[in-house]
């Protein structure tokens, strides 16, 4: 059975370019719009994944990540910040949000795929 | 005695002027910033669209191609060039994913430049509301006062803005960013 990755961002382009790169990597993707929308997206359905933007309006990556990390049922699921944002200041944020990794936009969809293998497997 | 005033009524319709002209022009800038803004939009809608569908038309292509080979005897150059034209078809494909990022990190760049000019536009309002207050028939120690009070004013305004639109693109270009793991 495919894993599930959901993918957080509020450019429609850049959730199409990642579901794009992960679904012929044979994910399953769900896309959420904002923190807000990820954050609803999360609880309907246990994902394997999560790939969050930091920007965005409503509710912004770490602070979806922190809200999810509240939750009992991904307290162990990995989520991976893929952001504009490259300054050690917002990684170090990051991690103590409660992220496993930070990838920096934009993206190479053969390192995105890399990375998502050796964090959740194909 | 020859006593020194300030040319109120003047130094008044030039501080007017500067406010107006100014805010015309950044209503200019932000009319543009706008439209750009949505050709941006529309271009990557576009473009998008067009890449899946090319896609997804290589890929049925290439379906056909391996039926092809399975089916019939084809003489092994011809089976290098099309392995070499599906591996080049591959890292195009790449490329062009990560080249259609662009308009992710252009708009973030043209919505804080708009932030800045609504703020721009906000410091000249200042500006000519304070001008306002000042009158000819005001003591040079009270005009000295406005003046002081409308550069801290315009200070203040300034750094608020600036504290309120913190860089969140620092690239220069498309090249693909680091990966940290933690």
């Amino acid at each position: 059975m495919a894993k599930t990755i959901l993918a957080v961002d509020d450019s429609g382009s850049l959730r199409q370019m990642v579901a794009f790169s992960l679904k012929a990597a044979g994910y399953d993707v769900i896309q959420a719009v904002d923190g807000q929308d990820g954050l609803n997206k999360a609880k309907e359905k246990t994902v394997d994944l999560v790939l969050t933007d930091q920007n965005m309006p409503i509710m912004d990556g770490l602070t979806l990540i922190k809200n999810l990390r509240g939750l009992g049922s991904y307290q162990k699921v990995p989520i991976l910040m893929l952001t504009t944002e490259s300054s050690d200041e917002m990684k170090a944020k990051g991690k103590a949000a409660g992220a496993n990794g930070w990838l920096v936009k934009p993206f190479d969809p053969k390192r995105l795929i890399e990375v998502v293998q050796k964090v959740i497997g194909s | 005695m020859e006593t020194k005033t300030l040319p109120i009524a003047e130094l008044r319709k030039l501080l007017a002027a500067v406010s107006d002209h100014g805010k015309q022009h950044l209503v200019e800038v932000e009319a543009d910033l706008l439209q750009t803004t949505f050709l941006l939009s529309e271009a990557i809608e576009k473009l998008s669209s067009s890449f899946t569908a090319v896609h997804e038309a290589i890929s049925a292509q290439q379906q056909v191609i391996d039926t092809l080979v399975a089916k019939y005897a084809i003489e092994q150059p011809i089976l290098e060039k099309l392995d070499a034209y599906k591996s080049k078809i591959g890292d195009e494909v790449n490329v062009v994913i990560t080249s259609l990022q662009f308009q992710d990190l252009t708009s973030q760049l043209v919505a804080r430049t708009i932030k800045r000019v609504n703020g721009l536009k906000d410091l000249l309002h200042e500006l000519e509301s304070h001008s306002n207050e000042m009158d000819p028939g005001h003591e040079h120690e009270e005009i000295v006062k406005f003046l002081e009070e409308m550069s801290r004013s315009l200070q203040v305004g300034s750094r608020a803005l600036s504290g309120g639109l913190r860089q969140s693109v620092g690239q220069q270009d498309m090249a693909t960013g680091e990966i940290d793991l933690f």
